[in-house]
């Protein structure tokens, strides 16, 4: 039996705090599995994400990271607790060098692992040791995401989480991303992804989350969810055209 | 006559670099033009003028004169604690005013407005304290000594210089070879995207205001060494330390000292061409230029 | 007994209604548009200072003294500070707002330098006297004088407040408020933003020029020290707490607070023996420095002003920003 490592408990959550756009969400998600949040524009995909993170306030309901409440806790113990979270856009420090921003992301970490921790990032991504020094600002929209990526896997999260991680990439670039994500959740990262990709999101993943105005609508394993076309009437409509054949 | 002016211009320059330097780290993660900064500045040679004359009045051999510097030891000690005790003027302000108004959401605008309360209330605090009447560190005369090309110094003079420069290297080094000043850059260019890093922004936001408030501390103390003490110090610098860090560039240490020295060469040669009554208006010059031109400054990042 | 008091006060209220104008000329600029002048002092004075040039007898060694009628005066220093409003608007406004602050607090500076500077233009630093006072003639009878001032001024609020009040309901004012609330949406009905923002930050700049000129002939003489970064204080404190956006906060405000600095210069100099007078002022600012900050943080609506616009100028804006935009609240 797999051990939880993520459990949302009735969440609500929203900017404002009499405009609830999570309205009451229960989740759990187990070591391991690589999870695909999906839905329509607006459902609320990346605001749940960036609750869980806690960069939108929480009206009710509890996060439990591994058993651990962390609904109060402040965003930057969060990441020190195990969250890593890679925001969909801004989500490297363009005027560092690539080295400087994996440098700042393992200063959470006893000095001593530091640098064997960045030395492991760069045997990750060798794209990236390639061009340690480069100001990030200049690095391609992949290799930003690769670093996004390494930035927050360096301290070693218990869960990772990314928002539309394929957003604004060339097909070639979404599926090697979407490679380097299998891998990362292959070596025992627990994976939540949000994808308005739906067809390269449920390709990879084991398991399907629907959202729909902020609810969960659906949550099957993966495979089942590919053909079913409950799942396309009940979210898909028109979208069907924005599937993208990898 | 020129060169002269140019050595006065660097002095200047100097003292309104280190200040730049505060309000340019404050500006660009704090986010919003603080009009206490000048405030800072006077109440922390103010500071160090009370704890070096009562250094002076315990241990009288501080006050001699130390080598050919017009001031003892008691001023470079009371340096120090004032540097800490207007760190802690700017944490608390920070705490009473701003932190507060930043939790509940204020518009930047307020904060500037607040600011611009808490500057008056600040300043004239001194004056309520200190009078209006200039004050000096130390009765000395200095001779100027005659350097190369014509131009003029006293020790006090090239010390001031000299100090400048160390303590703007000390402060470039801090934010690129520190995990410390890695933090601050990172806060600087994306808040958010720090926290997510696992940075603490509230201990970054307590830093910046220590260095800010030590470096025009040390600002402060090298303006009423070279030139006098009062109220008003912070308030006349206020715009010429505004012009340059917005010149430099928000957010960039070397641009605010270059800047400040470039400020400070333009007044110099004002002062030496046109008359010193219009000495305070090439600030205001420099600045709409800066707006007009170029509004990121020489070394400045896109604007938030 | 009674006359004289009755006196004194309309001598007071005349005082407070002229800085009652210069807080509506502020309130057309913030409460109406968001815009925040940290250098009122310096439109005010300009508007003094043309008033006083056009309307006072010749001098020897400085210009002016046109001897003009007091109505030209008042206008002429409306117009004078509404035109420098609108060239130092053009220049900054369409940057960030806090570099507006930085650049019309460096605008004051500039203005109290030439004040200072020019004595063959303003006088230098004796500043110009002799200026004409409405009903002048009357000025023996001190006490009918003062009733004649009191409603001069009086009239002056009235008209500027029917006047901005109607400009704030015409198709003017409607297309400002939309500016405010949704800029791209007006932007897309082809209004113009900026060009909407200078106008106000013009027409701002025009009342305080006339209300800069109504108090110059009032007292009947100026000087640059008139015109320091308190006076911008004053002014700005008089709006928060009357309460910005509202126009009737703008007046209420300008006659409390001057009520509260006169009492307070009153009480604290009672703490204070005679030679140590100007620590008692420096005092007195230091206690309406921290009355300011308090009003901020505690109502910073204002006694008038509503919640409105607080959401609208008070708080950051509702959609949030990017990270790298803003610290969040929890900081």
């Amino acid at each position: 039996m797999r051990s939880e490592i993520l459990k949302l408990q009735g969440l609500v959550s929203g900017y404002q705090p009499d405009l609830p756009i999570i309205q009451g969400v229960d989740l759990s998600v187990g070591e391991g599995e690589l999870v695909v949040m999906l839905g329509p524009n607006g459902a609320g995909k990346s605001t749940l994400v960036k609750t869980i993170a806690g960069l939108v306030p929480v009206h009710s309901g509890r996060v439990f990271l591994a058993g651990a409440d962390l609904t109060d806790v402040p965003t930057h113990r969060k990441m020190r607790q195990g969250l890593g979270f890679v925001p969909q856009t801004e989500n490297i420090f363009a005027t560092m060098s690539i080295r400087e921003n994996l440098q700042l992301a393992a200063q959470v970490l006893p000095k001593a692992h530091r640098a064997a921790r960045i030395d492991a990032m760069l045997a990750m991504f060798p794209d990236l040791a390639a061009r340690q020094s480069t100001r990030s600002g200049a690095l391609s929209g992949g290799q930003r995401q690769m670093l996004a990526c390494a930035r927050a896997l360096i301290v070693e999260p218990q869960i990772l989480i990314l928002d539309e991680p394929s957003a604004g990439l060339s097909p070639k670039m979404v599926s090697e991303v979407f490679e380097q994500l299998v891998r990362i959740n292959a070596s025992g990262v627990t994976t939540i992804l949000v994808e308005q990709n739906v067809k390269a999101g449920l390709q990879i993943a084991s398991r399907g989350v629907i959202l729909v105005e902020g609810r969960v609508a659906h949550d099957a394993p993966a495979d089942g969810l590919l053909g079913d076309p409950v799942v396309s009437e009940l979210y898909l409509g028109g979208h069907k055209k924005e599937e993208v054949t990898a | 006559m020129i060169t002269q002016a140019i050595m006065d211009g660097l002095i200047n320059g100097g003292i309104i670099g280190l200040g730049a330097i505060g309000v340019t780290l404050t500006y660009s993660i704090l986010r919003f033009a603080n009009f206490g900064h000048g405030e800072l500045l006077s109440w922390g040679a103010y500071v160090a003028l009370s704890l070096s004359a009562a250094l002076g009045a315990l241990l009288p051999s501080l006050s001699t004169p130390i080598g050919p510097f017009s001031f003892g030891w008691s001023v470079p000690i009371a340096l120090i604690g004032s540097m800490i005790l207007t760190a802690l003027l700017a944490l608390t302000v920070d705490w009473l005013l701003f932190g507060r108004l930043r939790r509940s959401g204020s518009a930047i605008i307020i904060l500037v407005m607040a600011s611009f309360g808490a500057a008056l209330a600040l300043r004239n605090l001194l004056e309520f304290i200190y009078t209006s009447k200039p004050a000096y560190f130390t009765n000395a005369l200095q001779i100027s000594k005659p350097l190369f090309g014509g131009m003029r110094a006293t020790p006090d003079q090239l010390l001031v210089l000299g100090l400048a420069v160390v303590t703007v290297v000390l402060v470039h080094l801090l934010l690129t070879r520190t995990p410390a000043g890695r933090a601050m850059r990172a806060v600087s260019e994306n808040a958010q995207l720090a926290a997510l890093t696992g940075i603490d922004v509230r201990n970054v936001i307590r830093l910046v205001w220590i260095l800010g408030a030590a470096l025009a501390a040390v600002a402060g103390v090298m303006s009423g060494l070279l030139v006098q003490i009062r109220p008003t110090m912070g308030l006349d610098l206020l715009l010429p330390l505004f012009a340059a860090s917005i010149l430099g560039g928000i957010g960039s240490v070397p641009g605010a000292m270059l800047a400040g020295l470039i400020v400070g060469l333009a007044e110099a040669l004002t002062v030496q061409v046109i008359g010193a009554e219009w000495r305070a208006a090439v600030a205001f010059v420099i600045l709409v230029a800066v707006l007009l031109l170029r509004p990121n400054g020489l070394f400045g990042k896109a604007p938030a | 007994m009674i006359l004289d008091l009755l006196s004194y006060g309309a001598f007071f209220l005349t005082m407070a209604l002229s800085y009652a104008v210069i807080c509506l000329g502020l309130n057309v600029q913030w409460g109406q548009t968001g815009l925040f002048n940290v250098g009122v002092a310096g439109f005010v004075a300009v508007g003094a200072y043309t008033s006083a040039l056009l309307t006072t007898p010749f001098i020897a060694d400085r210009i002016g003294g046109f001897g003009l009628p007091i109505v030209i005066g008042w206008l002429g220093g409306g117009l004078v500070a509404g035109l420098l409003s609108a060239a130092l608007g053009f220049i900054t406004l369409r940057l960030r707002s806090d570099y507006l602050a930085i650049a019309t607090f460096g605008a004051a500076v500039m203005i109290q330098l030439v004040l200072l500077n020019l004595l063959g233009f303003t006088g230098g630093p004796f500043g110009i006297g002799f200026i004409p006072r409405p009903f002048g003639d009357l000025a023996e009878n001190t006490d009918l004088f003062s009733y004649a001032n009191l409603a001069v001024m009086a009239a002056l609020v009235s008209v500027t407040y029917l006047v901005l009040e109607h400009l704030v309901r015409s198709p003017w004012g409607r297309v400002l408020r939309a500016i405010r609330e949704d800029e791209t949406a007006a932007r897309g009905l082809g209004k113009n933003p900026e060009a909407y923002r200078l106008q106000a930050f013009a027409i701002g700049g025009f009342v305080m020029g006339l209300g800069g000129a109504a108090q110059a002939h009032f007292i009947g003489f100026i000087a640059p020290d008139n015109y320091l970064p308190t006076l911008t204080f004053q002014v700005w404190t008089m709006l928060i707490i009357g309460g910005s956006g509202n126009m009737r906060g703008a007046i209420l405000g300008g006659v409390l607070v001057w009520g509260i600095w006169a009492v307070s210069g009153n009480v604290v100099s009672q703490f204070f023996p005679a030679s140590e007078q100007a620590r008692a002022s420096s005092l007195q600012i230091v206690l309406i420095g921290i009355a300011l900050c308090v009003v901020l943080l505690f109502r910073p609506r204002g006694i008038l002003g509503e919640n409105a616009t607080v959401s609208r100028h008070i708080k950051a804006r509702k959609k949030p920003a990017t990270g790298s935009a803003s610290l969040s609240t929890r900081t």
